[in-house]
């Protein structure tokens, strides 16, 4: 079998997906993790993110400033409806 | 004639694609990336179950093209179509849900009035006494990602050049027409521009002098962890604004349907994780030990007419924005109406 380097594990992607993406033309930090699910599985990208920002410089020629990182967004970890449910509203 | 569009969501490419295809040289400039409007922030929930005439036949039209374009593009929009449910809690709620029904039934839309247990024919844990009752419909959930791209690579193909990441800075116009755009620096010379703009089309119609004043509607939506597929239609409780469906990748999406602000932000916020929270344990309990991973917002305008195709006193400059939160539904057919009013103006 050959080598499968995985990139995101929540997403099970291994860097031939993540370049594939790029050589289809999803060739932004923003663009690509759509287009591969990276960053969108229950880690949220902390397990993968720099990894991605690496190989889209890599296949770019692009400096990790150019090619920026993505809005991180709420909730910093997973939270549970029941948890939310308990909230107060405003 | 070479036409420029100001906005890279679903109404911008879709006109795109109908142009090109008619043969029309088209450039489609868009500020960020594709996705980075309404249309790659929504949750994709397709019905024609809308309240007026022009508008359900625009849905149904829209739901044909869908799939027509799909495989001319050769693109899976993971378009699921397994319904549109829409519940009630007040007895006037539902009532205009009726009133809103039989209109559609008229105009030919599968729908159905349910009561409060029958919704469990459809979302088998729903609790029933959340509601008093609704209307079941043909429809469905479209992911709206794959949906963009699929028009942009349609695009392309045709020859139409969409520009990302490029702001359109300034529109010249000379003796009350159209001579051309400005974006990133550098000068286009178009007969037509369409102002596809969104939630910024306000602005965009001010660089051509024109007063606009569609107004900006905010609406917050999360996504939970991955289930297995099991709940089928899209559902959307009138009486609080909720709503909620389960896309192809197995997540459960859902918001509340957005208010009027003053100005665009898309900023995701706690309360509405609460309230949203609340809501959708109470309509579905077994939800709750779901985990939301991810919350965000997106903004849409809303025109006087919903939507807003038409001339200006600029000539050449195209009004096509106002979709309001249906621009999913009716964007494809919205579409095909920019492309004739461009074709005889
Ligand atoms: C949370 C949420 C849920 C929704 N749910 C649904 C639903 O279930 N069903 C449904 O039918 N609709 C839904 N909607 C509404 C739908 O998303 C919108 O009606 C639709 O996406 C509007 O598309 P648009 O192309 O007009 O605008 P947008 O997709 O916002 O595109 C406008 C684009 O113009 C660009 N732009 C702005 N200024 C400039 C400039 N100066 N130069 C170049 N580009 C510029 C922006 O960056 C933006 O990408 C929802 C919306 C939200 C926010
Ligand atoms: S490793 Fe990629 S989202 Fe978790």
């Amino acid at each position: 079998m050959k080598d499968r380097k995985i990139v995101c594990r929540c997403e099970d992607l291994t860097e031939e997906d993540i370049i594939h993406a790029i050589e289809e033309g999803y060739d932004d930090l923003e663009s690509l993790k759509r287009y591969t699910g990276a960053t969108s599985g229950p880690c949220q990208g902390k397990g993968c993110l720099m990894h991605v920002i690496r190989i889209l410089c890599a296949k770019t020629g692009k400096s990790p400033d150019e090619v920026g990182v993505t809005t991180q967004r709420q909730p910093v970890n997973p939270v549970p409806l029941y948890l939310l449910a308990k909230g107060d509203e405003k | 004639m070479r036409v420029a569009i100001i906005g890279g969501g679903i109404v911008g490419l879709a006109t795109a694609y109908n142009l090109a295809k008619d043969g029309v040289d088209v450039v489609v400039f868009e500020r960020k990336y594709l996705l980075y409007g309404a249309s790659g922030r929504n949750s994709g929930g397709i019905t024609a179950m809308l309240n007026n005439e022009r508008l359900i036949e625009m849905a149904k039209k829209s739901m044909k093209i869908y799939d027509e374009v799909q495989s001319e593009i050769g693109f899976n929009f993971l378009y699921r179509k397994d319904g549109y449910i829409k519940v009630a809690s007040t007895e006037n709620d539902l009532n205009k849900l009726k009133e809103e029904m039989n209109l559609q039934k008229r105009m030919g839309v599968k729908v159905k009035q349910i009561d409060a247990n029958e919704v469990k024919d459809f979302i088998p844990d729903f609790n029933a006494d959340a509601v008093i009752g609704g209307v079941y419909g043909e429809g469905g959930v479209i992911f709206p990602w794959p949906v963009i791209w699929g028009y942009a690579k349609g695009c392309r193909e045709l020859g139409v050049d969409v520009k990302d990441y490029t702001t359109v800075e300034e529109i010249v116009v000379k003796d009350r027409a159209i001579d051309g755009v400005k974006a990133n620096g550098e000068f286009f010379k178009v007969d037509f521009i369409v102002n596809a703009a969104g939630a910024w089309s306000n602005e965009i119609s001010r660089m051509a002098g024109v007063e606009l004043n569609n107004k900006i509607i905010k609406e917050e939506i999360c996504v939970t962890e991955s289930l297995k597929p099991y709940l089928d239609p899209y559902l959307l409780d009138v009486t609080t604004g909720i709503y909620l469906s389960q896309s192809m990748r197995g997540e459960i999406v859902g918001g509340i349907v957005g208010n009027e602000v003053e100005s665009i932000d898309v900023k995701g916020s706690l309360d509405f994780l609460v309230k949203y929270a609340k809501r959708a344990v109470e309509l579905i309990p077994k939800l709750k030990g779901l985990c939301i991973l991810r919350q965000w917002a997106g903004v849409y305008d809303e025109g006087k007419d919903i939507p807003n195709i038409s001339t200006t006193n600029v000539k050449g400059f195209i009004q096509a924005n106002g979709f309001g939160k249906f621009g999913m539904c009716l964007a494809p057919a919205a579409a095909i109406e920019v492309t004739r009013l461009i074709r005889k103006t």
